[in-house]
């Protein structure tokens, strides 16, 4: 296997070179430009890219092998759980042996991953087997999978009620803010009188608000709907104000020449130069989206994930609490990274760098 | 008609009368900048006109009036007749920063304007044409900031030639392009203007561009921004520019601008 590599590698330098310039991709060029490596490099490059496998079978072997504290009980969820993500890198690992950008990428998250399964066995150990961090406050994770497991009836239905939650305030919030940054930035008469309001409210969060909307407001939901949409609200105006003023005057000019009227330099000048700001809007919007949902179901919304965490914790039921904690984290990471995608499928013309 | 070539329209006439433009200073107690003073110009059919001149004698702002970017404080501008009335695609203008639209493709920058005026369906085919006649076939779906300078510019020219305008504007459009790129611009707009024979109305800074390019020469003098004389250029196209004849043009023009 690591000949296999050094092969490869002379390959490359000698005859790979010859051919078209165009072929070359981006790990070509990298790797042509930099210091030749060393046997000794390559060799431990391959070895610290095998690194989260040993890792992973050793905690899947500590988990299985060592005998629990006195009457800790565990099941083989957990082991399974490890097995597939050791299994995952072991994956990425032979794969890489053939792709060198593969290589390249597992190379880089090797001590990464490593270092997370060697958390985790920290962690197990600490709990699991040996009791020094105690129940109920630090359940391990075999158990936290099982709570949520016994429990996924009701927490499908709070992730539902959540998702729904914080999306019907995001979009609202987000629509309208787009529509205001576009005419507070556009016109001076709009900007006058929203802009004293902005700033107004704009530096205080927008959870500040949540004990007085829940009296008025007829129903909670609407009631968190409106915290939330507003402080996305905020920071969507703003963004988008600032694109739209920051167009470079000379777009408006050129595309006048070129037959644009009023309404066209909105939609095809100022608002396709101001989508950078607005997405910068978009992802900030989110995190504070996100943010208000939680307050606003810790307080008043008697659903959703946060008023989950809350009333779990009241009954110090600390597995499901922490399932709750987790399955938010992974919500809020994937919106992001929808988010981000977005940004950059929409955004491809801009520079990088 | 899509083809170009020496269509049988309307002779084209540009006429400026008494022109003036004053600006307000941002600073109210300087009070008011007179740009330009009763700026007296006849366009005909055809016509290639430099205007020369040093920086703030209103070159640019003179362009700008005739695209209908901004208003005339005093005096009318007439083509074909009737006095102009804001911008117009009929009266292209290419700026000395290529504006390219950077959420745009090449081809969708070429586009923009006969999607706006909903020509887009008849004349796509122009669209293909102008990139091939410029040479960034392979550049068509590239984004505006992997160009480079002269590839942007030849972009912006095309941009506007797109609409066929009566009236073609140049802002200094070569000012920012190194000299070779320089001199293949000038012979591809030159062989675009005999292929349609607009009215070209070019700002430069350049009197040897000025030269070789144009049929009249306009020198201006700053403050307030006026015309000083305007020279008939007799030489054939193509130009030597190491000709005599054409070295006795640069002295006149040079001396009529204070240089010796």
């Amino acid at each position: 296997m690591l000949g296999g590599g050094i092969f490869i590698e002379q390959k490359c330098k000698g005859v790979d070179i010859l051919q078209a310039a165009k072929k070359l991709t981006k790990e070509d060029i990298i790797e042509l430009e930099s210091k030749p490596k060393s046997k000794l490099e390559i060799i431990l490059d391959y070895v610290i890219s095998f690194l989260p496998v040993i890792f992973g079978v050793i905690h899947i072997l500590e988990y299985v092998l060592m005998p629990n504290h006195g009457f800790n009980k565990s099941t083989n969820v957990y082991a399974y759980f490890i097995g597939l993500l050791t299994f995952i890198t072991f994956i990425y690992y032979i794969v890489g042996l053939f792709k060198k950008n593969v290589f390249a990428k597992v190379r880089y998250k090797a001590p990464l991953y490593s270092f997370i399964f060697l958390l985790l066995t920290v962690y197990d150990y600490l709990t699991l087997k040996t009791g020094i961090l105690m129940l109920p406050y630090f359940p391990w994770v075999d158990r936290i999978i099982n709570a949520a497991w016994s429990d996924r009836a009701y927490l499908l239905d709070c992730i539902k009620n959540s998702v729904i939650l914080l999306f019907t305030g995001y979009f609202i919030g987000a629509g309208i803010g787009i529509v205001t940054g576009i005419l507070c930035g556009y016109s001076k008469k709009v900007n006058y009188w929203i802009s004293p309001f902005l700033k107004l409210l704009g530096p205080i969060p927008s959870t500040t608000w949540i004990p007085i909307v829940m009296v008025l407001v007829a129903s909670l939901f609407k009631g968190a709907v409106f915290i939330i949409a507003l402080g996305v609200w905020f920071s969507v105006t703003l963004s988008t104000m600032t694109g739209i003023r920051n167009v470079d005057k000379s777009f408006f000019a050129a595309a006048k020449t070129l037959g644009a009227k009023d309404a066209e330099l909105v939609t095809k000048i100022a608002l396709p130069a101001a989508l950078p700001n607005i997405f910068q809007g978009l992802i900030q919007g989110m995190s504070s989206a996100c943010t208000a949902l939680l307050v606003a179901e810790m307080l008043g919304v008697e659903s959703g994930l946060g008023w989950y965490i809350n009333w779990q914790k009241s009954w110090a039921e600390f597995s499901k609490m922490y399932a709750a904690i987790i399955i938010i984290c992974i919500i809020f990471i994937t919106v992001n990274w929808i988010l981000t995608k977005m940004k950059k499928t929409v955004l491809k013309w801009q520079e990088v760098d | 008609m899509a083809g170009g070539g020496l269509v049988d329209r309307e002779k084209i006439t540009l006429k400026l009368k008494n022109v003036s433009k004053s600006f307000l200073s941002s600073n109210e107690s300087k009070g008011i900048t007179v740009a330009l003073e009763d700026i007296n110009l006849d366009i005909k059919d055809g016509e290639f006109i430099s205007i020369v001149g040093p920086s703030g004698c209103g070159k640019s702002t003179l362009l700008r009036l005739i695209a209908g970017l901004i208003p005339t404080t005093q005096g009318t501008i007439e083509l074909n007749g009737k006095p102009i009335e804001g911008t117009s695609p009929n009266r292209g203008m290419v700026f000395q920063d290529p504006t390219l639209f950077p959420w745009l493709t090449v081809e969708e920058n070429v586009a923009f304007s006969l999607k706006i005026l909903g020509k887009y369906k008849e004349k796509k085919d122009q669209v293909d044409r102008l990139i091939n006649m410029v040479g960034l076939n392979d550049f068509r779906d590239s984004y505006p900031h992997q160009l480079s300078g002269g590839m942007a510019q030849r972009v912006a020219l095309i941009r506007t030639m797109i609409n066929e305008p009566e009236v073609f504007l140049l802002d200094e459009p070569l000012g920012a392009l190194d000299a070779f790129t320089r001199m293949n611009m000038q012979d591809e707009l030159l062989s675009m203007w005999s292929s349609n024979k607009h009215i070209m109305i070019m700002v430069t800074h350049d009197v040897d561009e000025a030269i070789y390019m144009s049929t009249r020469v306009v020198t201006m003098a700053p403050r307030p921004g006026r015309i000083k004389k305007i020279i008939e250029i007799d030489l054939p196209y193509p130009r030597d520019r190491m000709s005599d004849k054409f070295i006795e043009y640069r002295k006149e023009i040079m001396t009529n601008l204070n240089f010796k």
